[in-house]
């Protein structure tokens, strides 16, 4: 009887992995095996057509930190993810605490910010770049302002902004909004009891309650900031002046126009790296957290 | 289980057609030629339509099917090459430019030019010395243009102005036609645009008759070692006149939409392709475009204008492809591409045609482009350089700093070691 048992639990055992098997074949094939020979071929001098030519040592990553193109992507993106990342959580937090309680009419504004998911990225991009292009865009022909758009440095950055909140907002919206539904309506009757109301009530018990999927949403900006380059590659091409080149749009650039395989290896490895760790930063967080 | 049998024969099914279609390719006797190209806008649907005419004579005739496919940019065409190479998606024939030169210089599933074997003794000179390298002719000249001068005609007729001669010219006219508001802000500027590659290719090579940027012909014999333009003075001097226009304060800076600005009046003055001239004569807004060739850097710089624009690259080694690019350009196929585009024809037969005389008589601006080729020294060439789109942003970052206050020579230092390195780099991994 308990032999059947444990036969029987080794054949759901089997079962599971036998289900595992595609996402880990997946996996393994474009994912682990492209990561590992980027961090391998970081070290070796490539040719343009994948030939391995010899051993280069660190001279890949020479090459990477001695390009001012590349330092200057760097910055580009920090100034991206200070701008992005706050004021993305700011704006779906808000729009969410303020469709939070269900009503009759609740659709109207879910439907509104549930459908940017459902539109391109690069439908979004070309749009943008018509509604923003230099002083003679749609947007200043219909305001008659002189807003200068993407042509110039601040304003191709606040146009990407504005763009990269679009994009994440549909997904944040309703990851956000469920969290807001699902917080157990006791809880909300009982603070209400003890007499909080309005304000109080929603940051003091109801923002609280939510904290981790708020938490999901900003790392999910974050990532989505670090890792930008579609949307620069169809609004700005980098521009002006390299004033939106982020370090993923630098890669793009590298590795797919310039066939520089040594660079295009060495940020691979790096971005990998920085992955990891923020990955590791979010997991001991969210252990240290269940362990108290 | 029996859902799980379904499904994997529902899947199955869904599959057939792709083997289906596998088959069928192979089974036909047409032979089938794929063409990337880059014609963007309504430059498009004129090569769509001389596809479309080749289909159904020539290729009627010899069984030849040419299917033609917009993959963007030329850059873009490009990288879309790099990325399908060695697979069997690559193209029969990809329409670039001399960006990807040095990529597929170095390519092992280029077949060059001489090895199809098509004649090319009807071609512009200068057109086929800007595709050889040291392996022969690369790529056959096909879309081919000159760097224009394109100004707002009624502008310059009400103020008495001409096109300019020279940059030193350009500063001045610019100062006439521009226009700020009371706040001292740019309302309408008379020049627009910052050059780059493609711009300083013929600014520095027309200087003291011919000039090159890069050392072995710009690249085009065994590839460059090292950038010439510091050692010669010629981007340095480039520098100083363009500042002329810049100190105007008539200039903007602008670098993308610069079309748009131009049709729309809010800058009377800019350099573009002449393979933008149908395109802006039809979207310039209350205004006659005039064309002229590119001001001249400085007295001394008499070398003319660079042939530009593109050329047709193939990967195949079959007569089809042979047949198809001995088609596109043919005499009266280099006609009717030219009038309804703006480029210019690479076919000198094209120009002694009647229709064509008859075109250029009632459209003028369509021979200032070819006009200014034929009278241009030969030997100047486009340039070859490696990461050529980054040296392309490379430019524009270092000419704009420049404007805004740093000092000449440590500008042109600059722009030298960002290219020198790029090569090394290049050079280093592709030995």
């Amino acid at each position: 009887m308990r032999e059947k048992k444990t036969t029987k639990k080794y054949h759901s055992q089997n079962k599971a992995y036998l289900y595992l098997l595609p996402a880990i074949t997946v996996a393994a094939l474009f994912y682990w095996y492209p990561s590992l020979k980027s961090i391998v071929e970081s070290f070796l001098t490539v040719n343009q057509s994948g030939k391995i030519l010899g051993f280069a040592g660190l001279d890949n990553y020479r090459r990477l930190f001695s390009d001012p193109a590349f330092i200057n992507s760097l910055k580009v993106s920090l100034t991206f993810i200070a701008l992005f990342v706050p004021a993305n959580t700011f704006i779906t937090l808000l729009a969410a605490s303020l469709t939070r309680r269900p009503s009759r009419l609740s659709f109207i504004p879910e439907y509104i910010f549930f459908a940017p998911v459902a539109v391109s990225l690069s439908a979004y991009s070309l749009l943008m770049r018509d509604i923003f292009r230099g002083q003679a865009s749609v947007l200043n022909n219909l305001l008659g302002t002189t807003f200068s758009g993407i042509t110039s440095a601040a304003g191709a950055m606040a146009v990407l902004v504005v763009l990269g909140i679009f994009l994440d907002f549909g997904l944040d919206y309703i990851l956000l909004i469920c969290a807001f539904r699902s917080i157990d309506s006791s809880v909300v009757e009982a603070a209400r009891m003890d007499g909080a109301g309005g304000w109080r009530l929603y940051w003091l018990v109801e923002v609280p309650m939510i904290k981790d999927t708020v938490l999901v949403t900003v790392f999910l900006a974050l990532k989505d900031a670090i890792l930008i380059s579609a949307p620069i590659i169809i609004l700005t091409e980098g521009g002006p002046f390299r004033s939106t080149e982020t370090v993923m749009f630098y890669y793009y650039t590298e590795a797919f126009r310039s066939g520089n395989r040594g660079v295009q290896n060495a940020l691979a490895a790096l971005v990998l790296t920085l992955a990891a760790l923020i990955m590791t930063i979010y997991t001991t967080y969210k252990k240290i957290k269940e362990e108290r | 289980m029996k859902k799980t049998i379904i499904t994997a024969l529902i899947l199955l099914l869904s599959l057939l057609p792709v083997l289906a279609m596998g088959n069928s390719e192979k089974n036909s006797e047409v032979t089938e030629v794929v063409i990337w190209h880059s014609a963007q806008g309504s430059n498009s649907d004129v090569f769509d339509s001389l596809i479309e005419e080749f289909n159904n004579t020539v290729g009627k005739d010899q069984n030849i099917h040419v299917e033609s496919i917009y993959q963007g940019k030329a850059n873009d065409v490009l990288t879309k090459v790099n990325a399908a190479s060695g697979t069997s998606s690559l193209p029969d024939i990809a329409m670039m430019d001399a960006t990807a030169a040095t990529d597929m210089n170095a390519s092992e599933y280029l077949v060059t030019i001489d090895a199809l074997g098509v004649d090319t003794s009807k071609i512009l000179e200068s057109g086929l010395s800007s595709y050889t390298s040291e392996k022969g002719l690369l790529a056959l000249p096909f879309n081919a243009s000159a760097l224009l001068y394109y100004y707002n005609k009624t502008l310059y007729d009400s103020l008495g102005l001409t096109a300019p001669r020279t940059i030193a010219d350009m500063a001045y006219v610019a100062s006439k036609t521009g226009l700020k508001d009371s706040n001292g802000k740019l309302t309408r500027a008379g020049f627009i645009g910052i050059p780059t590659t493609f711009e300083l290719s013929t600014f520095i090579g027309a200087q003291n008759g011919i000039s090159f940027m890069l050392d072995n012909r710009n690249g085009h014999d065994g590839g460059a070692t090292k950038a010439i333009f510091k050692e010669e003075g010629t981007y340095k001097t480039f520098l100083q006149e363009w500042k002329k226009v810049f100190d105007t304060g008539f200039y903007s800076t602008a670098t993308s939409g610069t079309t748009e600005e131009f049709t729309s009046g809010r800058a009377a003055a800019f350099l573009a392709s002449s393979s933008k001239l149908a395109t802006i004569i039809n979207s310039a807004e209350g205004f006659e475009v005039g064309v002229a060739a590119v001001p001249m850097v400085n007295e001394n710089a008499t070398g003319g204008t660079v042939i530009s624009g593109g050329a047709l690259f193939a990967f195949t080694d079959n007569s089809a492809v042979k047949t198809v690019l001995e088609y596109l350009i043919s005499a009266d196929v280099q006609a009717l591409w030219s009038e309804g585009t703006g480029y210019v024809p690479v076919n000198t037969d094209t120009y002694n045609t009647e229709s064509y005389k008859a075109f250029l008589k009632e459209n003028p601006l369509y021979s200032v482009a070819s006009d200014s080729l034929l009278s241009s020294n030969p030997n100047m060439t486009n340039v070859w350089v490696p990461s050529a789109y980054s040296i392309y942003y490379s430019f524009q970052t270092n000419i704009l700093n420049f404007l805004n206050g740093t000092d000449v020579d440590t500008t042109v230092s600059e722009m030298e070691s960002i290219i020198n390195s790029a090569i090394k780099t290049y050079r280093d991994q592709n030995k």
